[in-house]
């Protein structure tokens, strides 16, 4: 989505106006062509410029100081304002403009825009629809034509019409939102829209590019400092330096691992506190404990356990097994546990999650689910895969999702131990289910696998035991692999 | 001595862990008046924002906050409460920071979990050590969506540029998780420590 920063010229100067009214213009700078060139060094991919004075008087006012700024920025810039004729079209756009906007001629003559776009392209002419109050308004926003917006639709259709500017002009310079019903009815109708008027923050941004707006014009905000051009220009692109994360997983019993016993370099190889620093300082993004034994007269024996973990390392790890209260919740996070698991439970009682999300919050709330494939679809299993349900796994994963659930730790039955890679049909149809993120689990037993995981779902995490426990492939191989093939992992 | 507030929300285990690891004496603490007294003091942050902010008003903490003068470091939702208002269960903040916390639209996943890199833009001793575009644990469904310009210390790119760090006199806040983001949160921690 094209990011357009706005300036409104009057006598030279760079304005804005209140929802249009003349009467109530700020002057933000007497050198519209710094501001210009800032605007480009920003990052903009456009700048869209209004020549205020010629939309009052029909003809060009500013024009020489217009054409200055498109020949002296690096970025397409594009013109309205009093354009009402093919020589004052071809004017702009042989003297280094990239587009002109018709608003008031549209109206008025379609003939005009018709032969505008014949001569010079679809993509050079973009007709501004002022919008206010439910109607199409023109001349400087003072009249207001009796046309609704379906007649304009139409009307646009008919001569040729791709690129439409869309303004609420009621939203103009009230920094209360951009009017994105108006975007997706002309989104709809199959027009380029870029949205003007009310374009506020980030979150706007995000909400244009929902619509399928093919741009956004940005004017008070920018000047009024509630967005910067570069800010706006990255939540267009929908940058995000997240990195995928890599996780050994440790099966403990009564406070000491009973998996992952064959690294040499451990003095006490049962000693969870100790491998949990190793696989910290190997590279780990994060640890997972799992007590599958874990019972009432445990839970003492977990929770030292994660307080001793908690005081060697710090990158995040979660505890599962056998929780089922809130006080254990509590006491495991207490003790220094990031997140704890809940896996059973989560199936017998859904509401307990939703329960213990309100407590302690859904970004501590990992569901460990168990899945096993069956026909075209995946059941539900519990007790650590002893226990078959009559439910469907990703309807529960949905499900889990709207209990609160701030995370999901996807097993299958069908891959454990087998050491032939992740079930990437099971985590894609997770993945597309729930908005939380998903740590992929089961299968792991090659780097490859890491990479292929991460490259045919989208899944966050994923999650190795015995190949990490046993030494078979390191926690950096993965990685490196990974960085090799453009997927981004902490180093 | 640095002060870390019990509200029962905080993953104050971690927090603990990390300045004991760096040398720090630190203790835990409900009581106003050794907060007051304390060389410096940190707010972590997990949970609840409903929750948390019911805890600090039946403690006394919600007014004891505001007039702490020491070095004072909050951390994720411990950022958040420091604001003026927060979308999470309509809870007012105690507003040190302007801006308010919005719910991250869904445009990724929700919440915003993992290692993301962090770009500060400021010379603050608190980042004194620590490269820019380093890469911190984040773990939050809301965000401050805006505050004064010169507050904001550091963003983070989640889909958009979010705040990840203000700072207003002594009172500083980081969106990430300095006590879970390896050495780097360890050096951030060690800085603060230097502060107070």
């Amino acid at each position: 989505m094209l990011i357009l920063p706005a300036i409104d010229l009057i006598d030279g100067q760079c304005v804005r106006l209140y929802q249009g009214d003349y009467s109530k213009k700020s002057v933000y700078s007497s050198d519209p062509l710094a501001v210009a060139q800032s605007f480009a060094a920003a990052g903009c991919p456009g700048i869209h410029i209004v020549d205020l004075d010629a939309a009052k008087k029909g003809s060009p006012v500013n024009s020489a100081l217009v054409i200055a700024i498109a020949q002296s920025v690096n970025v397409p810039v594009q013109i309205g304002g009093g354009i009402r004729d093919l020589a004052t079209v071809a004017r702009y756009l042989n003297n280094g403009v990239a587009r002109v906007i018709i608003g008031t001629a549209a109206c008025e003559d379609s003939e005009f825009v018709r032969q505008a776009i014949e001569r010079f392209g679809a993509e050079r002419i973009v007709i501004s629809v002022d919008i206010k109050n439910g109607a199409i308004s023109t001349r400087g926003w003072l009249q207001n034509s009796a046309l609704s917006i379906d007649a304009m639709i139409d009307r646009l259709k008919a001569a040729a019409v791709r690129l439409v500017i869309v303004t609420d002009v009621s939203k103009d310079g009230t920094l209360s939102g951009a009017n994105f019903s108006i975007t997706s009815q002309f989104v709809a109708a199959g027009f380029q829209t870029i949205t003007a008027g009310g374009v506020t923050n980030c979150a706007d941004i995000i909400e244009l590019k929902k619509c399928g707006a093919f741009g956004a014009i940005i004017g008070r905000g920018i000047y009024e400092g509630t967005i910067t051009v570069a800010d706006a220009v990255a939540a267009a692109a929908n940058t995000s330096n997240l990195l995928k994360r890599i996780i050994p997983c440790l099966d403990v019993k009564a406070g000491r691992v009973v998996k992952g016993t064959h690294f040499t370099q451990l003095r006490d190889a049962g000693d969870a506190v100790e491998l949990a620093r190793l696989y910290s300082d190997c590279g780990a993004d994060e640890l997972i404990f799992l007590d599958i034994t874990a019972t009432e007269q445990r839970r003492a024996a977990l929770q030292q356990l994660v307080r001793a973990v908690a005081g060697q390392i710090n990158i995040p790890f979660t505890v599962g097994g056998g929780i089922n209260s809130l006080q254990s919740i509590y006491e495991l996070l207490d003790a220094g546990a990031d997140k704890v698991s809940l896996g059973t439970i989560a199936v017998d009682r859904p509401e307990f999650v939703r329960e213990a999300s309100r407590q302690f919050g859904a970004q501590c709330i990992v569901i460990s689910l168990d899945a096993k494939r069956h026909l075209d679809s995946w059941q539900l299993y519990t007790h650590g895969g002893k226990q078959s349900t009559t439910a469907d796994a990703v309807a529960h994963a949905r499900l889990m999702l709207e209990y609160g659930a701030g995370e999901l730790l996807v097993n299958s039955l069908d891959r454990d131990g087998a050491k032939q890679g992740f079930d990437i049909e099971l985590l894609q149809a997770v993945c597309n289910a729930v908005s939380i993120p998903v740590i992929a689990s089961s299968g792991a037993g090659s780097a490859g696998d890491f990479l292929k995981v991460f490259s045919q779902t989208n899944v966050d995490a994923a999650l190795g035991a015995t190949i990490f426990h046993y030494n078979e492939v390191s926690i950096q191989a993965v990685k490196t692999l990974l960085t090799d093939n453009g997927i981004k992992v902490r180093c | 001595m640095i002060a870390i507030i019990d509200y029962r929300a905080g993953n104050i285990g971690s927090i603990q862990g990390a300045l004991a690891n760096l040398g720090v004496a630190n203790f835990v603490t409900a009581d106003p008046a050794k907060i007051l007294a304390a060389d410096g003091v940190i707010f972590p942050g997990q949970g609840r924002a409903g929750s948390a902010m019911t805890a600090l008003q039946s403690s006394g903490l919600a007014g004891i906050i505001p007039k702490i003068t020491r070095p004072f470091l909050g951390i994720c939702l411990g950022l958040q409460l420091l604001t003026q208002a927060t979308e999470e269960d309509s809870t007012a903040g105690l507003g040190i920071f302007s801006g308010h916390c919005r719910k991250f639209p869904q445009l990724n996943k929700v919440p915003h979990m993992g290692w993301n890199a962090v770009n500060f833009n400021s010379t603050c001793p608190l980042f004194s050590g620590i490269s820019d575009n380093s890469y911190f644990y984040f773990v939050h469904s809301y965000y401050c969506d805006q505050s004064a310009q010169s507050t904001v210390t550091a963003t983070t790119n989640y889909g958009f540029p979010f705040i990840a760090a203000l700072r207003a006199e002594n009172f500083q806040a980081v969106q990430f998780h300095p006590e879970k983001s390896g050495k780097q949160g360890l050096r951030l921690l060690e800085n603060f420590a230097a502060l107070c």
